[in-house]
C-alpha cells in the first residue's frame, strides 16, 4: 500500500467498521444501562454511522472512477508459514455493491423506525442490524477468501440473532435454529475448502488463488478429484447464503423475524452470497462437475422456488421463495460465465425485492396480519403501498421495461445460442413470478375489504418516505444499469427475445388473474391437484425429509453414543471399581498379620516389576 | 529475584497463611485475602510475560538448584512459549474462581487455602523443567482438588470425587512409571528435559514408555475412553471448581502430552502419530455426539470439553509449526471459553435451582429472566462453536490448517465435529434461553409449570468475571497476535524438533 493514495481510500477499512461501531454504540441502550428517554438514540446513532458509510463509499467510488481500482491490504496474523491478511478490493463492482448494501441498510433502518415503533427492544434490533451491515459491507469489499469466510460466518450469526429477535415465540425459535444450522452446514463445507486452499496455495488473496489454481491445474498438482471436492466446498457457502436448493429452507422460515431485516435478507444478503460465488468462480473453472452442480442447483431453485411460492399463503414466504428462485437464475448466469450480466440481475433484483418487502411490511404493520386469505381490498386504502408493490412487481417481472426486463433480455439473448434449455428456465421463472405477483396483488389489494382491512390507513411517514424513495429508485433502475454497463447498452438483445419475455410475463399475469382466489376453493377437491398443491405448499416436504434423514441420523447417533457412554464405558469403569472393592473385601479376610507375608508380597512385586523392565530394556536393545 | 519461584511460592504461602490465620475470621475476609494473593500472582505472571523474550525458543528465566541429586531430582524452573500462556490463564482463572465464590459457608478457610494450593502446584507443574519435579507438582494439585469436589460438591459428590481420585491417581502412576522406566532403561538418573534419540534408547522401549505417558495424560485431558470421570466431576463440583477444572487443570494433560510425550520421544511420536490422529478424531466426534444427547447443561459443557480437547491431540499428532501453535491457542481459548460457559451455567443454576434443559425455558426474558447471562451465553457458545471474531475460531483454524497437511481425513472428521458443536450449543440456547420464560418440571408440566416466575436479578458486580472473560475471548479472536507473539518461536522449535512428520 503506497502512502500516495487519497485518504478516503486508505481509510476504506472504516466502511465495515461503521456498521460494527453502530452495534457497539447501541449497546448501552440494548443492554438496558440507559433507560431514560427510550431506545431511540441507538437508532439515530446507527442511522448516522450508516449514512457515513454511504457517503464514504460514494466518495471512494468517485475516486476509483477517476484513478482506477485499488487493492489495499493489512497484515492480520502472520505466523510460521501462515499469512493471514485483511484485504479490500476496491473495484467499481465491489463499490457499487457496497453502495447498494449501505444504502438499502439505511433505507431499511428508517423504515424500521416506523415498523418497530412500539418495539420494546428497538435498540437491540439496531445493534444487530449494525453488526449485520458491517459484516455485509466487509464481505462485499473483501479481497481474500479467509476474510470472506470470516465475515460470512458473522453474517450467519447475525442472521440467527435477527431471525430470533422475537425469541419468545416458538416458531421463531425453530426458524432461528434452522437458519443457523443450514447456513452453518454451508459455512462448514466452505471452511473445509478454505483450510485446504490455505494449506495448498499459501496465500488467501483471491488474485493469488486464481494464479495458483491455474498453475496447479497445469502441472497436475491438483487432481481432478481434489479440484472437484474443493470446488464443492467453496460453492457450499454461497449456496447456503443464497438459499439455494437444498439449503433453501432457512430463508422462508427466517420470515418469522422482523420485516426490516427481511428486506435486507432478501435483497442484499443473497447478493453478498452471490458476490462471494463470483469471487471464487475462477477457482472452479477446472472442475466440470462443480459447474454442473451449480447449473442443476440454480435451475432447480429457480423453477421449484417459483412453483413453491405459488402455493404459499403467508405474505412474506410467498416472496422469500421468489428470492430463492431469482438467485437460482443468478447461479445459472454465473455458472455459464456471464458475471457482468449476473451482477446486473443482482442489482435489479436487489432493489425491486427490497421495495417489494417494504410494501409487504407496510401491509403487515398496518393490518397486523400476513395471511393472504385474510387480506383484501387494500388498494384504495393504502395508495403509496399499492404503488410500491406495483412498481416492485414491474421491476421484478420481465414485462414492463424496468430492471429485470433488461437483464433478463440480455441473459436470454446471450444464453439462447449456447444453452436454450437454461434460456427457457429464465422464461419459465419469469412466468411463474408473474403469476405469483399477480395472484398476491389480487388477493391483498383488490376485492372487497375484509374486517381486518376495512379501516386500514396508509403507513406513517417514517415508513412511507423510504418506500416512496425506493419506488422512485426502482423506476430509475434502467438508467442506473445503463450507467454501470454503458457498452453495449442494456437493450442489446433482439426483438424476438423481448417478445418472448413480454409474452411469458403477460401469460403469467393472465394466469395469475384467472386463478381462483376464493378461500373455500383454494384447496382443490380433485385429489391429484390437491396433492400437488400440498406438495408445493409444504415446499416438497423438504423439512420433513430433513427431519427423517439427517436430523434423525445425527440424533440417533448422539443417542447411541450416549448409551454407549453410559452403559459400556461407564459400566466398565464402575465394574472395575466394584471388582476392586470386592477383592479388597476378600483380601481383608486373608490378612494373617504376619510380617513375613507382607515382605514376601512386596518383594515379589518388586521382582516382577524389575524383570518386566529389564525384559523391556533387552527387547529394546536387541 | 527468582521470579518463577515466587510464582510457585506466592499462592502456596498464601494457602498456609490462610490455614494458620489466627482466630476464626469471617469467610469474606478469607476471600479477600485469597483475592489479594491471586492478584499478586497475576501481576507476577504479567511481569514474567514482560521479561519474557518472545524471539527465543528455549527456556527462559531459568532457575536451577540441586535438591536430591542422587535420584536426579533438581529444583529447576523455566518458562517458554508453551508454558507462559498457561501460567497466565492459571492466574487469571484462579482469580475468577475466587471472585465468583460468594456464598461459601462450609469451612471457608480450607476451601480458599486449597484453591491457592492448586494454583501454586499448577504453576509449578507448568514451570518445572525436571520430570520428577513436574510429577511432584502434578500430584500436589490432586488432593486439594479431590477435597474441593468431595466436600463442597453436589449430592453425588462422593462417587464423583472417588472416581476422579482413582482416575487421576492411575494417571499419576502411569506418568511416574514412565519417568522411572526412562531412568532405568537409559541407565541414568537424568530427569532433565532432553529429547531421546534412537542411540540412547531403542524404539521398542520408547514406544512402551510413550504409550504409558499417553494413557496417563490421556486420562487427565481427558480423551475417550478415559473421560468418564470428567462429566461426573463437573456435575458434582461447584461452579468455581468447575471453572478451575475445565480452564486450568485439564491443560496439565495436554501440556504434559506436548512437553513430555512429544518433547522427550520425538521419534516414537512420529511413528505413532497417525494413530494419535485417529484417536483424536474419535475423541472429538464422540465428545460432540455425547454432548448432543445431554439434558444437564453442565454435562453438555463437560462433554464439549472432551471434544474440544481432542483437537489438541490432533494438532500435536500433526506437529507442524502451525498446528503446534494451534494447540497452544486451543489450550488458551478452551480455558477461557469453558470457564465462561461453566460460570454462566453456574449463574443459571444459582438463580433457577436447575440445569435441566427440559425444565428451563425463555431465560432471556428481559424483565424477569437473565438477559445479560443469556447474551453472554450466546457469546460463549458461539465462541465455542468456532464463530470468527472470537478465540475459538482462530484456534480451530490453526489446528485444522496445520493438521490437514499431515492427516487430511482425521482433520476433516474433526471439522465435522466442530459443526456438531454448533448443534448442541444451539439446542442449549434455544431450549433454555429462547421461548417463553418458564420452569416446567417434566413430572407434571401442566400442574407444576411455573410461568409466573421472577428470577432474582444478577447484580452487576456478579457479571463482571463473565464480562471480563467474554472480552478476553473476543480480543483473542480479533487480535490473535497477542498470543501468537509469545508462543510462535517455541512452537516452531517444538515442531521442527520432530524430524519425521514436520
Amino acid at each position: 500500500m503506497s502512502d500516495s493514495l487519497p485518504l478516503p481510500i486508505q481509510l476504506v477499512w472504516l466502511i465495515p467498521l461503521y456498521g460494527f461501531s453502530g452495534m457497539v454504540l447501541s449497546l448501552p441502550w440494548a443492554s438496558g444501562w440507559i433507560k431514560r428517554n427510550g431506545p431511540r438514540p441507538a437508532a439515530y446513532l446507527n442511522l448516522l454511522v450508516t449514512l457515513l458509510a454511504v457517503l464514504h463509499g460514494s466518495w471512494i467510488m468517485r475516486l476509483v472512477q477517476q484513478g482506477g481500482p485499488q487493492h489495499i491490504s493489512f497484515p492480520w496474523f502472520e505466523v510460521a508459514d501462515l499469512q493471514l491478511r485483511i484485504g479490500f478490493d476496491l473495484s467499481l463492482t465491489n463499490l457499487a455493491a457496497v453502495e447498494l448494501v449501505t444504502f438499502l441498510s439505511l433505507v431499511a433502518q428508517v423504515f424500521a423506525l416506523g415498523y418497530l415503533d412500539k418495539e420494546w427492544s428497538l435498540a437491540r434490533f439496531y445493534a444487530l442490524v449494525g453488526f449485520f451491515e458491517g459484516a455485509l459491507a466487509g464481505v462485499v469489499l473483501s479481497s481474500n477468501l479467509l476474510m470472506s469466510y470470516f465475515l460470512l460466518e458473522m453474517l450467519t450469526l447475525s442472521t440467527y440473532l435477527l431471525v430470533g429477535f422475537w425469541y419468545a415465540q416458538p416458531l421463531v425459535v425453530t426458524a432461528a435454529r434452522d437458519a443457523f444450522l443450514t447456513k452453518r452446514v454451508g459455512d462448514l463445507l466452505l471452511l473445509m475448502g478454505v483450510v485446504a486452499l490455505s494449506a495448498w496455495a499459501g496465500s488467501m488473496e483471491f488474485s493469488d488463488l486464481y494464479r495458483w489454481s491455474a498453475e496447479a491445474h497445469a502441472d497436475g498438482r491438483l487432481s481432478s478429484l481434489g479440484a472437484t471436492l474443493l470446488g464443492l466446498g467453496l460453492i457450499a457457502g454461497p449456496m447456503g447464503k443464497c438459499a439455494q436448493f437444498p439449503m433453501h429452507l432457512w430463508l422462508d422460515e427466517a420470515m418469522e423475524g422482523p420485516n426490516p431485516a427481511s428486506i435486507l435478507r432478501n435483497s442484499v444478503v443473497v447478493t453478498a452470497g452471490a458476490l462471494v460465488l463470483l469471487k471464487v468462480m475462477p477457482l472452479l473453472r477446472f472442475s466440470p462437475v462443480v459447474n454442473t452442480v451449480l447449473l442443476v442447483v440454480g435451475a432447480i431453485s429457480a423453477v421449484a422456488g417459483g412453483l413453491v411460492a405459488l402455493a404459499q399463503v403467508d405474505l412474506k414466504r410467498a416472496f422469500s421463495y421468489s428470492t430463492t428462485s431469482y438467485l437460482g437464475l443468478v447461479f445459472i448466469a454465473i455458472a455459464l460465465e456471464r458475471p457482468s450480466l449476473a451482477l446486473l440481475l443482482l442489482l435489479a433484483h436487489g432493489l425491486a425485492k427490497a421495495l417489494l418487502f417494504m410494501s409487504v411490511g407496510s401491509v403487515i404493520a398496518t393490518t397486523n396480519c400476513q395471511d393472504l386469505t385474510e387480506l383484501s381490498g387494500l388498494g384504495s386504502r393504502m395508495p403509496a403501498t399499492t404503488t410500491a408493490y406495483l412498481v416492485a412487481a414491474a421491476g421484478l417481472v420481465g414485462l414492463l421495461p424496468l430492471g429485470c426486463f433488461w437483464s433478463f433480455g440480455l441473459l436470454v439473448q446471450s444464453l439462447a445460442p449456447v444453452s436454450p434449455l437454461f434460456a427457457a428456465v429464465f422464461l419459465i421463472t419469469n412466468l411463474l413470478t408473474a403469476v405469483n405477483l399477480t395472484r398476491v396483488f389480487r388477493s391483498i389489494f383488490l376485492g372487497a375489504p375484509h374486517p381486518k382491512t376495512r379501516r386500514a390507513p396508509e403507513v406513517n411517514w417514517l415508513m412511507a418516505l423510504p418506500m416512496v424513495s425506493l419506488t422512485v429508485l426502482v423506476l430509475l433502475t434502467p438508467l442506473l444499469m445503463q450507467r454501470i454497463d454503458p457498452v453495449p447498452g442494456i437493450a442489446d438483445f433482439s426483438w424476438i427475445v423481448g417478445l418472448l419475455l413480454v409474452g411469458s410475463g403477460a401469460t403469467g399475469v393472465v394466469i395469475g388473474t384467472m386463478l381462483p382466489l376464493d378461500q373455500f376453493w383454494s384447496r382443490s377437491r380433485l385429489k391429484p391437484l390437491r396433492a400437488i398443491q400440498d406438495l408445493l405448499a409444504a415446499d416438497f416436504y423438504t423439512e420433513r425429509i430433513y427431519r427423517a434423514t439427517i436430523v434423525a441420523f445425527v440424533a440417533g447417533l448422539a443417542r447411541a453414543t450416549d448409551w454407549f457412554d453410559q452403559i459400556v464405558v461407564n459400566g466398565v469403569v464402575n465394574g472395575l471399581g466394584r471388582l476392586s472393592i470386592d477383592s479388597a473385601e476378600n483380601l481383608k479376610l486373608s490378612v494373617s498379620g504376619q510380617l513375613q507375608t507382607y515382605v514376601l508380597t512386596v518383594i515379589a512385586a518388586i521382582v516382577l516389576l524389575l524383570s518386566g523392565l529389564s525384559w523391556l530394556g533387552q527387547a529394546g536393545i536387541s | 529475584m527468582p521470579l518463577l519461584t515466587l510464582l510457585v511460592m506466592v499462592p502456596i504461602v498464601g494457602s498456609f497463611v490462610l490455614l494458620l490465620w489466627p482466630g476464626s475470621p469471617p469467610p469474606l475476609r478469607m476471600r479477600n485475602v485469597t483475592i489479594v494473593v491471586l492478584v499478586f500472582q497475576l501481576i507476577l505472571s504479567l511481569v514474567m510475560a514482560g521479561l519474557f523474550d518472545p524471539a527465543m525458543p528455549g527456556m527462559q528465566l531459568q532457575e536451577l538448584h540441586n535438591w536430591v541429586p542422587n535420584i536426579g531430582l533438581n529444583y529447576s524452573l523455566g518458562v517458554d512459549g508453551l508454558s507462559l500462556p498457561l501460567v497466565l490463564i492459571n492466574a487469571a482463572l484462579t482469580l475468577v474462581s475466587a471472585v465468583i465464590t460468594r456464598d461459601i459457608d462450609k469451612r471457608p478457610r480450607i476451601y480458599f487455602a486449597m484453591l491457592l494450593l492448586i494454583s501454586g502446584a499448577v504453576n509449578g507443574a507448568f514451570l518445572a523443567q525436571n520430570l520428577l519435579l513436574f510429577f511432584l507438582f502434578y500430584e500436589l494439585e490432586l488432593i486439594p482438588l479431590w477435597l474441593l469436589i468431595s466436600v463442597w460438591g453436589g449430592s453425588e459428590r462422593a462417587y464423583a470425587a472417588t472416581k476422579f481420585l482413582i482416575f487421576t491417581a492411575v494417571s499419576g502412576v502411569l506418568i511416574l512409571g514412565a519417568f522411572l522406566g526412562l531412568a532405568l532403561l537409559t541407565g541414568s538418573v537424568d530427569f532433565s528435559l532432553t529429547p531421546l534419540d534412537g542411540e540412547r534408547l531403542a524404539m521398542g522401549s520408547q514406544l512402551v514408555l510413550l504409550v504409558a505417558l499417553l494413557i496417563g495424560f490421556g486420562i487427565k485431558i481427558p480423551l475417550v475412553p478415559f473421560h468418564t470421570w470428567l462429566p461426573d466431576a463437573h456435575t458434582q463440583a461447584s461452579t468455581p471448581v468447575s471453572v478451575l477444572l475445565a480452564g486450568v487443570l485439564l491443560k496439565l494433560g495436554t501440556y504434559g502430552l506436548l512437553r513430555f510425550g512429544l518433547g522427550l520421544f520425538p521419534d516414537a511420536w512420529a511413528l505413532i502419530a497417525p494413530w494419535l490422529a485417529i484417536w483424536a478424531a474419535i475423541s472429538v466426534v464422540y465428545g460432540s455426539l455425547a454432548a448432543i444427547a445431554q439434558r444437564d447443561m453442565k454435562r453438555m459443557v463437560a462433554y464439549s470439553s472432551v471434544g474440544h480437547m481432542g483437537y489438541i491431540l490432533l494438532a500435536a499428532a500433526a506437529a507442524t509449526p502451525v498446528s503446534m501453535l494451534g494447540a497452544v491457542f486451543q489450550m488458551v481459548s478452551h480455558g477461557l471459553i469453558s470457564a465462561l460457559l461453566f460460570l454462566l451455567v453456574g449463574t443459571v443454576y444459582r438463580k433457577t435451582g436447575t440445569r435441566d434443559l427440559d425444565v428451563l425455558r425463555g431465560l432471556l426474558n428481559p424483565e424477569r429472566g437473565l438477559p445479560l447471562t443469556g447474551s453472554l451465553m450466546i457469546v460463549g457458545v458461539m465462541a465455542s462453536a468456532g464463530m470468527p471474531g472470537m478465540a475459538g475460531f482462530i484456534s480451530e483454524f490453526l489446528v485444522f490448517r496445520g493438521s490437514i497437511v499431515a492427516f487430511p481425513v482425521a482433520t476433516l472428521i474433526s471439522m465435522v465435529a466442530s459443526g456438531l458443536t454448533a448443534v448442541y450449543f444451539l439446542l442449549l440456547v434455544n431450549r433454555a434461553f429462547f421461548g417463553r420464560l418458564a420452569i416446567t418440571p417434566p413430572s407434571d408440566p401442566v400442574a407444576d409449570a411455573r410461568l409466573d416466575i421472577r428470577l432474582a436479578a444478577v447484580a452487576p458486580r456478579e457479571t463482571f468475571p463473565a464480562l471480563a472473560l467474554s472480552v478476553a475471548v473476543v480480543v483473542l479472536g480479533l487480535v490473535p497476535v497477542v498470543l501468537g507473539h509469545f508462543s510462535e518461536a517455541t512452537t516452531t522449535a517444538l515442531a521442527s524438533g520432530l524430524g519425521g512428520v514436520g
